[in-house]
């Protein structure tokens, strides 16, 4: 992870809500359309890529999240070193997609935040400001959704249940999180 | 406001979405023969009517993946929607 002033510094509670960010953690999209490009992955990473639509797939080490059929994201389970900017992951799969021109493999780790998120008020914090319908997803383990919240760009994955990750794009962070910091108070 | 079942993602508010304009406009396969009327009638003009119009929609902030929507614009009564490429569905 690059060094960076980290916009969001603390953990925040309110009842029925933790909020923290998650750092550093790899997070790398990966595009492609073949067939071959999917068993690749599987291969590499022994994890299978999710096909249907808002689910996603987990191993020991990684999650992949379906973002659009072409489109994964994959983020380590576990925060790396933060000294560190070269992932054994990235460097599999720019061998093994990349390399034989299967696919892309970009590295997001620091384009992304990812902000943890828990407790059993998660979605009516979330309903205070998205257009999603959580009906199906809060009651479905590991389901992904691409959505805005509070006009905000959001990769939301829900772990388990009254545990969610939420990952947005860095120079939104801050913002968002006060915004999430101002909505849970008045829960 | 109304909801679009993106063909990919399922059912998504609107506001995920941006409208593309009208759909199925083919371009001229010899533009250069073209007088600039011709061409600026392939260009800008557009149907725009009162009723079932073919449109071309794009999930933004979700898949980013264009399709076609088959939508009623006096009502905003989505009738059919459709991936790229693929035929209008007859009825």
């Amino acid at each position: 992870m690059l060094n960076y002033t980290n916009t969001i510094t603390e953990e925040k509670s309110y009842p029925g809500l933790q909020m923290k960010e998650v750092k550093p953690i790899m997070k790398l999209i990966i595009r492609g359309k073949k067939r071959e490009f999917l068993s690749a992955i599987g291969k590499s990473l022994n994890l299978l890529l999710p096909t249907e639509s808002n689910t996603s797939s987990t191993s020991e080490k990684l999650s992949a999240l379906w973002l659009s059929p072409d489109e994964w994201m994959i983020y380590s389970n576990e925060i790396s070193k933060s000294d560190n900017n070269d992932y054994e992951t990235e460097i599999l799969l720019e061998k093994n997609i990349s390399k034989t021109n299967l696919g892309a493999v970009t590295d997001v780790t620091d384009q992304f935040v990812m902000i943890n998120i828990k407790g059993d008020k998660i979605f009516d914090l979330f309903e205070t400001g998205c257009p999603f319908n959580f009906n199906d997803f809060r009651n479905k383990n590991g389901s992904v959704t691409q959505t805005i919240l509070a006009k905000i760009d959001v990769i939301i994955h829900n772990q388990n249940k009254n545990e969610v990750n939420l990952f947005v794009r860095r120079s939104f962070s801050q913002h968002l999180f006060s915004w999430m910091n101002d909505s849970a108070s008045r829960l | 406001m109304f909801i679009i079942n993106c063909p990919y993602c399922g059912e998504r508010e609107q506001s995920e979405f941006k409208a593309g304009g009208e759909a199925h406009i083919v371009r001229p396969k010899q533009p250069t023969e073209l007088s600039d009327d011709q061409w600026a009638e392939y260009l800008f003009m557009r149907k725009n009517i009162k009723g079932i119009q073919f449109e071309r929609w794009v999930h933004t902030h979700g898949c980013r993946k264009w399709f076609n929507v088959i939508r009623d614009t006096s009502n905003d009564m989505i009738k059919a929607v459709y991936k790229m490429g693929e035929k209008p569905p007859t009825k």
